[in-house]
């Protein structure tokens, strides 16, 4: 108690400054101890939180791997049989009998399975965690698996929390809920789904775009015709990924899509018209020729190139001044690839054209038609060649 | 078909679980590895009679595994190795390393099976 009494004398008769000083040390040490124990505490959360997490998650595997190979036919047709027998003794054959082939599929260790699961399903942690798992599995596996996994997603109800986020107000979980229900094929959620396809968030309009496309192959593409938002270049390639997926190749009509007031629809319906070989479009596609934007018109020639669209080079051939550089440039490679002998004019006009790529494929053109006139070129004086002429002098 | 040792390497839990379970269910010994270099340490200590792998793992990637079985050991055991898709690179490395199949993710366990039950009797036949 003296020695107390003695600090507190002590203390008090200290200056200001370092009384201060002193309680401004106590309650550092304080506050440093509390937030080493806070951070212990947490830290120990963490831990614990993560070993459950680990916890449910082997259980839950166990649980769909019991489930998936539950099919245990001899034990099926066992059932069944004592189910005929007890159906014959009631004399109630018929109408029992439709029941018990749509029931045959689940088996009763299965069914189990599925009612534990609903109840997990109720806690939101847990229910993160057996969708983790079934996503992850699902990109694993294939055929009768992942069939088998889709139906236990909608038999647990997963698949109705994820119909009630697609409503939700925030972007992201609307987002995520389509694309779950996208990688579980859940058709019954299209017409909500549609809903989203001209919404303000782009993330969310691109898991509709490719949920319809997923689900619907070509069919899904019908969200083009009234498409105003732009459809952005990896958007294109998801959905022609996906499209490229599919063992049927048979493509609808995509004129609409190339007469579209939306600049992306028309470059991916040029796309399509590529990739789809659509031949019996060349007439749209010329149209394209006089659109607005010049990068679709710039694609419209190399579509048009690839489609052998002969009606255009003479449409081209006649414009070509008016073209820019690059469509120009487009051109020329249209005509290394459709060039006839009566376009040596027309290439002889050009090989001193301004610029040297153009020059490269006139005199690439004009070797491939006439080999003569094009080693003639060689005998020039060096101050009237081309600079693509210079550059080729050697291999003449 | 007699009792086989396979090594499987794969860290996707419930992927090797279900290979597992399946690959068991035909009658073989399954010895899981998680990673790489748990599965050059099952396969150096148990010399299985064909080896799973995955391409992409932590640690120590499915091809240096391969390098390691057919290089260090020298050891011509069958190997099929899992890729997923746009690792059509990786696998043609694989091959030229010494794999013996391939199977694209996602795969069907059934197709696997088959598969790993043919190379098990091709192995098994005496080399002519």
């Amino acid at each position: 108690m003296t020695t107390y009494q003695y600090l507190i004398d002590y203390f008090s008769e200290l200056p200001i400054l370092i009384k201060l000083i002193g309680g401004l040390i106590v309650i550092s040490v304080i506050l440093i101890v509390g937030l080493t124990i806070y951070l212990k505490g947490i830290r120990r959360y963490q831990r614990n939180k993560k070993e459950e997490i680990l916890k449910f998650k082997s259980e839950y595997e166990v649980l769909l791997i019991e489930y998936l190979y539950a099919e245990d036919h001899e034990a099926i047709k066992e059932e069944q049989n004592s189910f005929c027998e007890w159906v014959n003794k009631l004399e109630l054959q018929p109408a029992i009998s439709e029941e018990k082939t749509e029931e045959k599929a689940i088996t009763p260790v299965q069914q189990a399975i599925i009612s534990k699961l609903e109840k997990e399903v109720l806690i939101k942690s847990k229910r993160k965690i057996i969708i983790s798992i079934l996503y992850k599995l699902m990109d694993e596996v294939s055929g009768e698996m992942s069939v088998a996994i889709k139906e236990l997603y909608c038999k647990t109800g997963l698949v109705n929390y994820a119909l009630s986020r697609v409503e939700d107000k925030d972007w992201s979980i609307k987002a995520k809920s389509i694309g779950e229900l996208s990688r579980f094929e859940i058709k019954e959620a299209h017409y909500e789904i549609v809903k989203s396809i001209a919404h303000p968030r782009k993330e969310v309009r691109k898991e509709a775009h490719l949920y319809l496309v997923n689900l619907f192959r070509f069919d899904g593409l019908y969200f083009l015709n009234e498409l105003k938002t732009p459809l952005s270049e990896w958007d294109q390639i998801q959905i022609l990924e996906i499209l490229q997926k599919f063992e049927d190749q048979q493509i609808c009509d995509i004129k609409p899509w190339l007469k579209s007031t939306n600049d992306t629809v028309v470059l991916f319906a040029l796309k399509l018209a590529q990739i789809y070989n659509q031949y019996e479009i060349n007439d749209t596609l010329i149209d394209l020729l006089s659109h607005n934007n010049k990068t679709v018109r710039i694609y419209a020639i190399e579509v048009l190139t690839h489609l052998y669209g002969l009606e255009a080079k003479d449409m081209l051939k006649a414009n070509f001044n008016e073209l820019s550089l690059e469509e120009q440039l487009g051109f020329f490679t249209m005509l290394e690839k459709l060039v006839i002998p009566s376009d040596e004019p027309f290439i002889e006009k050009h090989l001193f054209h301004k610029d040297f790529e153009i020059q490269l494929l006139a005199l690439k053109i004009l070797k491939s038609i006439n080999i003569d006139k094009y080693i003639g070129l060689n005998n020039l004086p060096g101050d009237e060649k081309s600079e693509a002429m210079l550059k080729l002098e050697n291999t003449f | 078909m007699n009792k086989c040792k396979i090594v499987l390497a794969e860290d996707n839990s419930t992927l090797s679980l279900l290979l597992k379970f399946r690959l068991e269910r035909e009658g073989h010994e399954l010895l899981m590895a998680k990673d790489g270099k748990m599965a050059i340490e099952l396969i150096e200590s148990h010399n299985p009679d064909l080896i799973l792998t995955d391409i992409m793992m932590p640690f120590i990637s499915g091809l240096e595994v391969i390098s390691h079985v057919r290089n260090k050991l020298e050891n011509q055991v069958p190997i099929i190795v899992f890729s997923s898709a746009g690792q059509e690179e990786m696998v043609l490395k694989a091959f030229s390393l010494g794999a013996n199949d391939f199977m694209g993710k996602p795969f069907s366990p059934n197709e696997l099976v088959i598969r790993v039950n043919r190379l098990l009797v091709q192995n098994r036949q005496p080399q002519v």
